[in-house]
């Protein structure tokens, strides 16, 4: 019993970290219809922000986390404004061609700059123990990802529901052209919103390396996971993000413990079933 | 004479494929009203949104007070003072009444408050988002909406399109109330010929992306051939 628990709360705890990466990817997705494919390469970006912070230039993990943030979020603006924005009118193929090359480029300069090793980062004491609970000893780095994600779900969905940028996003996911033809500049509003989304992605990724590792091949497979969480919970949903990347995360490590002979296959097999019944994702609207 | 709000000079304008708009030239001057009139797809939303700049523009060019705004984007357009309220209404759905009104606020003497004092039924909605609305109430928002941008020009485009005869009255009355006393001129796409005739100074009946008719709306109201020709149907109602 204690370990079916101890299990589950792992599953929570890496659907948290895979909602932190998603949850930008979502939004703008359902905002502009813009296939972004790099989402993950952001995700990467963070992680090697904090490794290189952490373990180069030797500061503590938990002073590199709101820098792996910040720096994400900025270098995803640039990108934006350079690159991203002259691909929003040109189709789905272009975009996707053309993110999927920006993840190629971004892996092989991870590669050039850190090498193509597994890299991983110290943890504070406080983070490597365990915290029992009764009988159940439940790893602290996880309760701090749950932690964790659960404040900035807080905010992300304080920030959507009751501020005007809220507002403003969820106008322009709703109806983009009225909103433009109202005075909202949807571009704008979107260029923050992949910044704040891109951001997040790469906090996600600085907390993945305790749980998944980083390699330059990190935007690729976080990829199909990320994927899988904006499909089920639909497009534009934050609500549907948070409960798909639940159920997968849990899906996923309850599966490879308790029948690892299907081990990872049990997700997609999960992924199949629910969108066979709700092709527009859990909460999607189209 | 002073200076048109809105002027188009031998615009022609359409979609990816195909020109809807042939060599339209127009002049609406500050608190004029327009009525603009003609069957189904001939080209009306093309106009209004040809003005708001969601179409290709092919040629010719738009003013605005005097002011060349035929490369601006919609979004620069409404922040001028253009108003646009679309066909489809488009109440943004997952907003709330009060957040539909909020979230494309500009200063101006036009608020949520006053906005209800016009609307009193959107008052009591004020908490459910626009998707729970009934036709006539997501009308009422779509016009409210674009009232709080605080524009000088309201583009309705088929206001009254599938609503019961009593919202039409209660909705009429409110337009014609905007145009009164808040001083906005209106460019008025109406199936309703009739009404929009008494509410605006000057009309223009389009057939197939052009122009065919012009007059002073009290004039075209008496004329019922021109009427017969151009719309038919909808005379006498
Ligand atoms: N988004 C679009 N893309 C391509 N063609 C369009 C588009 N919207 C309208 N059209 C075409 O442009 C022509 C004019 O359409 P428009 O909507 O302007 O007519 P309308 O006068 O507003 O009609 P209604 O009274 O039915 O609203 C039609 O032939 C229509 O098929
Ligand atoms: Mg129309």
């Amino acid at each position: 019993m204690s370990q079916l628990l101890a299990v589950m709360f792992d599953g929570v705890a890496f659907g948290m970290l895979l909602f932190l990466i998603s949850v930008g990817l979502s939004v703008t997705l359902g905002m502009m219809n813009f296939t972004n494919l790099a989402h993950g390469a952001f995700a990467m970006v963070g992680g090697y922000v904090t490794f290189a912070l952490a373990s180069l230039a030797g500061w503590p993990f938990l002073a590199t986390l709101p820098v792996a943030f910040l720096a994400t979020m900025a270098i995803a603006a640039v990108f934006e404004r350079l690159l991203f924005r002259y691909i929003y009118e040109t189709g789905e193929l272009n975009q996707v061609l053309f993110t999927i090359g920006f993840v190629f480029t971004a892996s092989a300069t991870a590669a050039y700059v850190f090498g193509t090793v597994h890299q991983s980062v110290d943890m504070p004491a406080v983070l490597t123990g365990f915290i029992e609970l009764g009988e159940i000893k439940l790893p602290s780095y996880r309760l701090f990802l749950v932690a964790i994600a659960l404040v900035i779900t807080v905010g992300v969905v304080y920030g959507l529901e009751h501020t005007r940028f809220g507002a403003m996003v969820r106008a322009s996911v709703d109806n983009q052209k009225v909103a433009r033809g109202l005075g909202l500049n949807v571009n704008r509003i979107f260029a923050l919103t992949f910044a704040l989304g891109s951001g997040l992605a790469g906090l996600g990724g600085a907390l993945a390396i305790e749980v998944l590792g980083l390699d330059p091949s990190f935007g690729f497979h976080i990829l199909v996971l990320v994927l899988i969480v904006v499909a089920l919970g639909g497009l534009g949903s934050v609500w549907g993000s948070f409960v798909a990347a639940l159920c997968l995360g849990v899906f996923d490590v309850g599966g490879k413990y308790f029948v690892p002979e299907l081990g990872s296959f049990l997700i997609y097999l999960f992924m199949v079933a629910l969108l066979f019944f709700r092709p527009q994702g859990l909460f999607g609207k189209r | 004479m002073a200076e048109p709000l809105l002027s188009l000079r031998g615009v022609s304008a359409g979609y990816a494929e195909s020109v809807v708009l042939n060599d339209i030239n127009l002049d609406i001057s500050e608190g004029s009203g327009l009525a603009v009139l003609g069957r189904n797809g001939v080209g009306k939303s093309t106009l209004i949104e040809t003005v708001m700049g969601f179409t290709r523009l092919v040629s010719g060019s738009i003013h605005w007070r005097g002011r060349d705004i035929t490369r601006l984007k919609p979004h620069q357009r409404a922040a001028q003072g253009i108003g646009w309220i679309p066909q489809e209404r488009c109440v943004f759905p997952t907003l709330t009444v009060e957040e539909n009104l909020n979230v494309v606020a500009r200063p101006g003497s036009l608020t949520a408050a006053r906005v209800y004092e016009i609307f009193p039924r959107l008052a009591e909605r004020r908490q459910n988002r626009g998707s729970q609305l009934s036709g006539g109430e997501q009308q009422m928002l779509a016009i409210g909406r674009t009232l709080m941008t605080n524009p000088s020009l309201l583009l309705l485009d088929e206001p009254l399109e599938g609503l019961a005869p009593i919202v039409i009255e209660e909705l009429g009355q409110s337009i014609a109330h905007m145009s009164g006393d808040e001083g906005m001129t209106l460019v008025l796409v109406e199936q309703h010929a009739e009404l929009a005739l008494e509410m605006t100074r000057e009309a223009v009946i389009i057939e197939r992306g052009r122009i065919v008719h012009r007059a002073p709306a009290a004039e075209l109201r008496a004329d019922h051939d021109t009427l017969d020709r151009y719309i038919g149907l909808n005379l006498g109602e």
